[in-house]
């Protein structure tokens, strides 16, 4: 059963979570509570509605000319090498083959983008710029051809499309540990804090960046650290943020988003 | 066709159908971008940016939680807000722009579906529709608001909770 003080004592940092602006110990502070209280959970779900409608206040405007084109050349230039958006509608589990980098699109994504090739005409030419360059390294990569391939055995044995690792900082922007990431069937996400990390039981949340959260088993912390993973049902490539929430509230966050112009 | 229908298109890699959502929706999401970071040209990346995520993400868009509209406005919101915090500068006048959005000056640029809770915010006291809209559209925190409002923390804070329960109250009468 929760303490309602409890629920009263996040009330605040509760609207500030519906309204996407509570900072981040509060938002880690939100979610810990989250966990163990569906009330609250509630709560936040009928403020967020709210707070989402009141995006429908700013008026409309045209965007410049060619401001569709400009989208679309976008993600056709991406299409062919983000992961499928959901794991079902994409290709089998297996790993992509080594002839075939863009595997992980579904096969008839090239076809129906080709509609939009005017479009795309400027990325194509970034790429075939990217293609000679790539040229004049060739020779001097080998070592790092080397450990792609070593990379792509890795991925092919626990049927792996990608991994990733972020640092895990304090509020001062300190590494205490870090953060391991694995997209594959299943895909998982392992923390590790630590000596400098304080003891104690953390709650371990994955935010998305369209906002969604999962929680992850805890990680206890000892004088010399300590880890915990486990398997996610979201998918990697979409996960924003991971926030360790311990005792007295101590937060450490992991920032895995590339970056909004990326 | 709906959004939900263009959504699960753009899903499935269906570039007619992306096209679709971007024709339908440019106006309304530039418009946003344009009201949180003041400057066009940023404005467009923004929401470009958007789009872009929304491409990404439509295999997770649930219909169930949000209407895809505020869902992919609240994309172009995070877009718009990470901006903001790399580039404070970008938002001159915060709470000028905010007086803005509900003033019936605007009125004529309104989309049908805000009526409801444009009038909602104006019924509201005026320090916490400021409050609540620096807070969702700008993604100020209570601190922010305190400091640029001059005013206590908690106070802030109190202004941004009740405000948001008002509306609700105000938006499930006006609903039921």
């Amino acid at each position: 059963m929760v303490d309602p003080t409890r629920c009263g004592d996040i009330a605040d940092a509760l609207a500030e979570v519906a309204t996407g602006a509570a900072s981040g110990p509060d938002r880690a502070r939100v979610l810990a509570h989250l966990a163990e209280c569906p009330d609250c959970r509630r709560e936040l779900e009928e403020l967020t509605r709210i707070a989402d409608e009141v995006l429908l206040v700013a008026p409309e405007h045209d965007p410049p000319a060619g401001f569709e084109g400009a989208v679309l050349a976008r993600i056709a230039a991406l299409a062919d090498e983000r992961p499928p958006a959901d794991p079902s509608a994409g290709p089998p589990a297996g790993p992509p083959a080594e002839d075939e980098p863009d595997a992980v699109v579904t096969p008839l994504r090239p076809r129906r983008w080709r509609r939009v090739l005017p479009y795309a005409v400027a990325a194509v030419i970034a790429g075939i710029a990217g293609v000679i360059g790539a040229g004049v390294v060739w020779q001097a990569t080998s070592d790092d051809r080397d450990l792609a391939a070593g990379y792509r055995e890795t991925l092919e044995i626990a049927n792996g499309r990608y991994f990733d690792a972020a640092p895990i900082v304090d509020d001062a922007g300190e590494q205490v540990g870090h953060v391991f990431l694995y997209q594959g069937d299943p895909a998982w996400v392992f923390t590790v804090l630590g000596a400098t990390a304080e003891p104690g039981t953390y709650e371990v949340t994955v935010t998305t960046e369209d906002g969604s959260t999962e929680q992850l088993a805890e990680n206890e912390v000892g004088p010399s650290g300590g880890e915990s993973g486990g398997r996610v049902d979201t998918r990697i490539h979409d996960i924003e943020r991971i926030d360790l929430v311990g005792p007295g509230g101590v937060t450490y966050t992991a920032h895995l988003a590339a970056g909004w112009a990326s | 066709m709906s959004d939900e229908a263009l959504l699960a298109g753009m899903a499935a890699g269906d570039a007619d159908a992306m096209a679709a959502f971007v024709r339908r929706h440019q106006g309304r999401v530039y418009g946003l971008a344009l009201s949180v970071v003041g400057v066009p040209a940023i404005a467009e990346e923004v929401a470009q940016e958007a789009f872009v995520r929304a491409w990404r993400h439509a295999g997770n868009y649930d219909a169930r939680r949000a209407q895809a509209s505020t869902w992919l406005l609240t994309i172009t919101r995070n877009v718009a807000i990470d901006v903001l915090r790399v580039r404070r500068e970008l938002a001159v006048e915060p709470a000028v722009v905010a007086e803005m959005l509900i003033s019936t000056t605007n009125d004529t640029d309104r989309v049908a579906d805000s009526e409801r809770i444009t009038t909602a915010l104006r019924a509201l006291p005026r320090e916490q529709a400021m409050a609540v809209l620096l807070s969702v559209h700008f993604g100020y925190t209570a601190r922010e608001i305190s400091e640029q409002q001059q005013i206590p923390l908690g106070t802030a804070k109190t202004r941004i909770r009740t405000g948001l329960s008002r509306l609700r109250a105000m938006l499930e009468v006006s609903h039921g």
